[in-house]
């Protein structure tokens, strides 16, 4: 094997010169004398792969005119072909990548200045039929600008690829890929399929318009054009309410993406799983490229049924070697260090197809380094090379004439020295029968120890060391020097015997073999030959290709400190003797039970038995009140709480964006929390949907959700709406006072209510109108509207001043709908009657004030005066700290003002669900209701409670006790994976420096700014108050 | 624009109204008995159904039989609980009206070196938001300037007087230092490499070391020679150098506090930390060392993702416990109200009552060398008391009948009460 190994480098580096003639351009007039070279080459004896898991030995592989012609098991080759001798090397289909940027020009990225730095773009420049929105250029042909990049082209080759699917990478629809090979040809060549996928993000990319500037709003986006795309499929050339139906071009384009389908891109598995569901809803086939953190909840991402695309950016390991570097890193990034190489693994054995690329990969050359880990992580080498053909090749759309190595097929193969899973180098890539030798496989191999023959004597020889640097000894203490080598021969100068300098110019020549000359001191030239008796390269590379894959790191769910390893059971439970604080009729009640039965509360009473097989809890001392609910919640919010772009951004739904893997969930249930309204922020006046949500920890997002509470949405009013406290650049927007407020919401009604006439008087029309007349355009914001004054979906207006509310009462009521809960209402005090008579309810701080001028009149109040004049009033946090402790928050009514402790406890339980209509199913400790509890030390109503058990449908969620057994085990695992990180040396220094998830930040109602561009307003703003952020 | 700023005086104007309406407290001329309360002394424990004498400002005796002059006025306060006024350590109290109007806002002062300047100076003792606090039972609080790197002197207030002048308790009571950072963020809006940071924080701290090199040359040429020209800034900071004042540094993390460690064992300076959320990282240092910490996390949110919840919680308890002096703050103003919740939410992850309310009473007092006259129920303090009808630091007990500052009885009336009365009777 060593042998042959070192020889064929030899013919390989002989072939490198003569390697396969072009076939010439079909419709190119040629200048000077035609190319008629012969282009029918065999491989000989080789092992090949025609396709993952079909291995031939001793075959022989024939190629002409950039095709296979043949595959031979008898090893002979044609008459008249070129034979290159292939003996013990390995040939593979070439590699396809099925995502990229190959010579397809990169998107510009315009300069953007600083935060706020710039007046806002709301509407795009219009050309040729583009879509209204610049992230969207489904249109985008990117065949009609590929031609091959020669350079970009080497850094695909060097790792074995042939072909690539590629496009410009830049915003959420962004148009069709091509397919193209990597030869160095003209593109008509190298088109292998012109119009390949759609290619997709979430990431509005270089479009500099507002809108969307959030993962929510980008989804919106997404769906809007969609539907947009099914609308024009059928209106298109019809007649619409307005005038004809426009050109379009972005959604002509899009009218057949359910047999194009797309490659989309995520940043996480999060994101993947929400793409899913939306592509899902529209029957778009579609391939994710993932992120590296899909096992992380593989199952789910098994259960999407698509395809993925893996990078192999597995990332360095954090830094951990100084002594406080731990204080800056973080046990999920330590967990993921350890586990990312596993990710292909995981997938496979998930039996989920996917397909690898290069791209992610900060050092491309990295790319079969940690292919190779990903194969000792578990990867099977079949999996893995059907990674890298047949799944690419299907998702790029060439399975017929790529992927495979077949008759009929594109000449695309890569010959290697051995198996390229265990140790085999990439030698030289074909592209449509082109040879490409890699320069490192011109080489010969000199490491080694020889015995050297010259002058008569005989010396040893070691020579070490990586091949582009070597360096000597002779006779074991003799340095050789002035070490140089080129492709096929080594020189040096040493010294024999205290004679002088000895020239030596050694090649290979033989199995085993060097020869060539020396020059004595004397000026003589004399003959030298040597013997190789050991070969040092073969050792090391024995050694790395052992590994077992040990974790010390646990894989839970979310995959973070505090995560669990899988749902709490649900238990039939008793608890005995406790003061219970129902939020019922019934009260406070000493010395009670509670029978706990099937996920519901059974009986409240007094000496209740438990049936057998229950647990019973002994509450002697302690306080049981429902799970606290909370009306105003920005926490499991992915990438942006505001669409905060237009006025009006009723389409956008949080829902879309939970994010199940947020700790101040786990924090909130150790506060007593086990329901929040996660509301869109307050930077327009009609925001987003909102989403209830149990704070159902170690979850995904679809479980966390409340699917019984109806739909709700966020209005906001004031200061934040009309952008008071964005800078000078940002009063272009409609409104900016008030009364402007007032009229844009007037103004979204009155056309959501056409819209919807326009609507009926289409399902209205014969036949024959139908068929000249457009049917109406699906607008998501509109049908929102429509949903509130249809009484389907309820408002809660972040509002301060009593001007405002007022306001708001009236337009409800002009419209004929009822505002559900004013939220913040820091002035409802004033205008509690009103309220009153309207039918709202008030979710208030309870003592914030001060920190912007519409709360100056804000009092620690409020609360009682709404509730004494008849207003349903909760306590609501707004944020994640307060989140932990509104018990206490609702405390603070009993001390400004008297209100008594039950109802106090009311305002953080069963009010809340009244205002999110849930009372019927939470919120109070009843027989019937859900059993959401929680178990304190003490009075819930004092600072000196805190909490010890959180229930949630009879699922134990926190317990404090656990609690504190986990913070040592959370402990003990990050120092054993610091131990791991530190004796794996500098190879832990090996890896992607981008390859962890950002932390998110702590989102509040106006943490305003553009996701998708970077800036953030919290950065630049210092609180003067310890809560932090604006409200 | 004129409207505009005729629009806002109004407003100012009207609002000032309520203010007016609470008139400082007069200086004490009669002896006032509290008579038969529960008397939190917190430097000898609880006595209950105790009287306690105060005359011309002083507490003058504690006990069951006291000789009463026979003009004192009498308040019958059993059934009732007397604290020593709860003092608000590193707070803007008075420096800042409404946080988003730039114009009330008096914190941080151009450029990032400015010990010259002094927190007293722009305190606005008719702010609406000191009455909201006093409500709560704070009678004094420690006024500090803001800013990235030297940030100023901060001055002790009482939360009732007239003018600036006459609310000052003691001025000018050290220099405080924001601490540069020390951590590396991965946050996905820190474009900067951990080098580029680690870069951007190695000269923050060179510029602070440079920073007391000439503060020190300064303090040293004069020593030598009194008529040198006089640098504001170097002389403001003399206190530091001789003695008199303390270095407060603002710092959370662990390697803040270190840093800030060795560098006043380097100088001799009396060290105190401020933030120090990470002190419980190395509670022995700060013990041997003998810092004091002014913990401004009671409510806060854990650090780091692997702390566990309620590590913010506990961390005052853990330093206690450990021998640490710590006095537990609410960076902040209008919000520094609920210091004594905050003190009892400690309690709730395991600190003890007594500890709890010492931390926002005496300790404070001693941090900021006032002890002799504040932060204690003593015989020869100020009578700067505060007398609630429960446990001041429970939601469900406090509930304040009197504030005496200084035997001044304080008005506890307040823009909030004055809204809530005027809007009960729509």
């Amino acid at each position: 094997m060593n042998g042959s190994r070192h020889l064929s480098r030899i013919a390989l580096a002989l072939l490198a010169a003569t390697s396969g003639a072009a076939v010439a351009d079909q419709t190119t007039p040629v200048q000077g004398i035609h190319d008629k070279t012969p282009t029918l080459v065999a491989l000989q004896n080789a092992t090949i792969y025609t396709e993952p898991g079909k291995r031939i030995e001793h075959a022989t592989l024939v190629v002409e005119n950039g095709k296979i012609k043949a595959i031979n098991s008898n090893n002979r080759a044609p008459q008249g072909a070129r034979v290159i001798d292939a003996s013990g090397q390995v040939i593979y289909p070439g590699f396809i990548d099925p995502y990229g940027n190959y010579g397809v020009p990169q998107a510009e990225q315009p300069e953007r200045g600083g935060y706020r730095s710039k007046p806002p773009l709301y509407n795009n420049k219009r050309e040729g039929g583009n879509a209204s929105n610049d992230a969207i250029h489904a249109q985008s042909n990117w065949v009609d600008s590929f031609a091959a990049d020669k350079d970009a082209a080497q850094s695909y080759i060097a790792q074995g690829f042939t072909a690539v699917q590629s496009a410009q990478l830049d915003g959420i629809l962004q148009g069709r890929a091509v397919t193209v090979s990597l030869a160095d040809k003209i593109p008509n060549d190298l088109v292998y399929r012109a119009q390949s996928k759609q290619f997709a993000s979430f990431d509005k990319g270089s479009s500099m318009q507002q809108y969307p500037s959030s993962l929510m709003g980008s989804i919106a986006l997404l769906r809007q054009a969609l539907s947009d795309a099914n609308w024009y499929e059928q209106a298109a050339g019809k007649q619409a309410y307005n005038g004809p139906v426009e050109y379009n071009a972005a959604l002509a384009a899009l009218t057949d993406i359910e047999e194009v389908g797309v490659v989309f891109q995520v940043d996480d598995e999060l994101s993947l799983l929400r793409a899913d569901q939306l592509l899902d809803e529209f029957k778009v086939p579609v391939t994710y490229v993932a992120s590296g953190f899909e096992y992380a909840r593989v199952d789910a991402v098994k259960a999407t049924q698509a395809n993925l695309i893996v990078p192999l950016n597995f990332p360095a390991a954090p830094a951990v070697t100084g002594v406080d570097d731990d204080l800056d890193v973080d046990l999920a990034d330590l967990r993921h260090w350890e586990r990312a190489p596993g990710n292909p693994a995981a997938l496979a054995q998930a039996g989920i197809d996917f397909s690898l690329t290069l791209s992610q990969l900060e050092d491309k050359s990295q790319f079969w380094p940690n292919l190779r880990k990903a194969v000792k992580h578990g990867l099977s080498e079949q999996q893995a090379l059907a990674a890298l053909t047949t799944v690419p090749a299907r998702i790029a759309g060439i399975s017929d004439k790529a992927g495979k190595l077949a008759p009929g097929y594109m000449a695309d193969f890569v010959v290697a020295s051995d198996n390229l899973f265990n140790g085999g180098e990439v030698m030289s890539v074909w592209l449509q029968g082109q040879q490409q030798t890699l320069k490192s496989s011109e080489q010969a191999h000199f490491a080694g120890t020889y015995q050297v023959q010259v002058d008569g004597q005989s010396y040893r020889l070691n020579i070490s060391g990586d091949e582009q640097r070597l360096q000597g000894q002779l006779n074991d203490d003799n340095a050789i020097r002035h070490v140089s080598r080129d492709d096929d021969s080594l020189s040096f100068v040493a010294d024999l015997n205290d004679t002088g300098a000895w020239r030596f110019k050694l090649s290979q020549s033989a199995q085993q073999q060097l020869s060539g000359t020396a020059v004595a001191p004397d000026g003589r030239e004399l003959q030298v030959s040597a013997t190789r008796t050991t070969d040092d390269t073969e050792a090391s590379e024995q050694t790395t290709a052992q590994a077992d894959v040990n974790y010390v790191s646990r894989l839970t769910y979310p995959n973070v400190a505090y995560g669990l390893s899988g749902l709490p059971e649900r238990q039939n439970l008793l608890i005995k003797n406790a003061t219970v604080w129902t939020s019922a009729e019934s009260g406070i009640l000493e010395n009670t039970d509670i029978l706990i039965r099937d996920g519901e509360f059974s009986r409240i009473g007094q000496d209740l038995s438990a049936p057998s097989g229950y647990q019973v809890i002994d509450a002697q001392g302690k306080h049981v009140t429902p799970g606290i609910i909370d009306e105003h919640s920005h926490i499991a919010i992915s990438q942006g709480v505001n669409e905060g772009s237009e006025a009006i951004t009723a389409e956008v739904r949080i829902g879309d964006v939970v994010n199940p893997d947020d700790i101040h969930i786990y924090r909130s249930l150790a506060g007593g929390t086990t329901m929040a309204q996660l509301l869109h922020g307050s930077a327009n006046p009609i925001g987003g949907q909102a989403q209830v949500i149990k704070l159902r920890w170690g979850t995904d997002a679809a479980t966390m959700k409340f699917d019984a509470a109806p739909g709700s949405i966020k209005f906001a009013l004031g200061e934040n709406v009309k952008q008071s406290n964005w800078g000078e650049n940002y009063t272009v927007r409609y409104p900016q006072t008030r009364m402007g407020v007032q009229t844009i919401m007037r103004d979204g009604f009155q056309t959501a209510l056409e819209y919807q006439r326009r609507q009926q008087q289409y399902d209205d029309m014969s036949r024959s109108e139908r068929q000249r007349t457009a049917p109406p355009r699906r607008d998501y914001r509109l049908d929102t509207l429509l949903e509130i004054l249809n009484k389907q979906r309820f408002v809660h207006a972040h509002s301060y001043v009593q001007s405002e509310i007022l306001m708001l009462i009236r337009l409800a009521e002009e419209f004929g709908f009822t505002l559900t809960t004013f939220t913040h209402i820091l002035e409802g005090y004033k205008v509690a009657d009103e309220m009153a008579a309207h039918g709202a309810s008030g979710s208030t701080f309870a003592d914030w004030w001060a920190y912007k001028f519409e709360v100056y009149d804000a009092i620690p109040q409020n609360a009682c005066l709404m509730q004494q004049n008849g207003v349903l009033t909760s306590v609501n946090s707004d944020s994640n700290d307060l989140q932990r402790r509104l018990n206490t928050e609702a405390a603070k009514s009993v001390r400004y003002c008297g209100m008594s402790p039950a109802d106090a406890l009311k305002m953080v339980t069963i009010n809340p669900a009244k205002q999110l209509k849930i009372d019927q199913y939470v919120g109070s400790i009843e027989a019937g209701k859900q059993a959401d509890f929680v178990i304190w030390d003490e009075n819930p109503l004092t600072s000196y409670a805190h909490v010890e058990q959180t229930w949630i449908n009879a699922r134990k969620f926190f317990d404090r006790q656990q609690d504190i057994a986990e913070r040592q085990a959370v402990y003990d695992e990050k120092q054993q994976l610091i131990q791991k990180v530190l004796a794996a040396g500098e190879s832990a220094k090996q890896g992607a420096q981008n390859g962890y998830k950002a932390p998110q930040p702590t989102w509040h109602c106006d943490t305003e700014h553009d996701f998708w561009l970077d800036h953030f307003s919290e950065q630049h703003h210092q609180h003067l108050h310890a809560g932090g952020g604006q409200h | 624009m004129k409207r505009l700023l005729t629009a806002l005086t109004a407003v100012a104007v009207a609002a000032t109204v309520h203010a007016h309406d609470m008139v400082p407290g007069e200086p004490q001329t009669q002896a006032i008995l509290l008579q038969g309360g529960t008397l939190h002394t917190v430097a000898n424990g609880t006595l209950e159904n105790t009287d306690l004498l105060f005359e011309q400002g002083k507490i003058t005796a504690i006990g069951d039989a006291i000789e009463v002059p026979s003009d004192a006025r009498v308040i019958d306060v059993s059934g009732q609980h007397v604290y020593p006024g709860i003092i608000a350590m590193d707070t803007v109290l008075g420096l800042v009206e409404i946080e988003a109007v730039r114009a009330t806002r008096d914190t941080d002062e151009v450029g990032p070196v400015h010990p010259e300047v002094s927190g007293h100076v722009a305190y606005n003792p008719d702010s609406e938001v000191i009455p909201t606090v006093r409500y709560n039972g704070i009678t004094h609080a420690q006024v500090v300037p803001q800013g990235d790197l030297i940030m100023g002197r901060s001055s002790l207030m009482k939360t009732d007087g007239w003018t600036w002048v006459d609310a000052s308790e003691q001025t000018n009571l050290g220099i405080h230092v924001s601490w540069p950072n020390t951590a590396i963020s991965d946050a996905w809006w820190e474009r900067r490499s951990p080098e580029e940071q680690r870069k951007a924080q190695a000269e923050a701290r060179q510029r602070l070391q440079q920073v007391f090199v000439d503060a020190k040359a300064y303090y040293e040429a004069k020593q030598a020679d009194k008529s040198i020209a006089k640098d504001i800034r170097w002389e403001a900071m003399t206190g530091l150098f001789d003695g008199s004042e303390k270095l407060y540094v603002h710092a959370d993390d662990k390697r803040q506090i270190e840093q800030a460690l060795a560098f006043a064992r380097e100088y001799g300076f009396q060290l105190v930390i401020v933030g120090g959320r990470d002190a419980w990282r190395i509670i022995e240092p700060l013990r041997a060392a003998q810092v004091p910490v002014v913990y401004g996390a009671p409510y806060g949110l854990p650090s780091r993702d692997d702390e566990s919840y309620d590590q913010a919680f506990r961390a005052p308890s853990q330093l206690i416990q450990a021998g640490v002096q710590v006095a537990i703050a609410i960076p902040g103003y209008w919000d520094i109200r609920n210091l004594p919740f905050a003190a009892g939410n400690t309690v709730a992850f395991g600190l003890d009552k007594e500890a709890a309310l010492r931390a926002i009473t005496l300790t404070p007092a001693e941090i900021m060398g006032v002890a002799d006259r504040l932060g204690s129920l003593e015989v020869g303090k100020q009578a700067s008391l505060i007398i609630s009808q429960g446990d001041v630091m429970s939601q469900l007990g406090q509930d304040l009948s009197h504030m005496f500052i200084n035997g001044a009885e304080v008005d506890l009336n307040n823009r909030h009460k004055q809204l809530y009365e005027k809007y009960k009777q729509k």
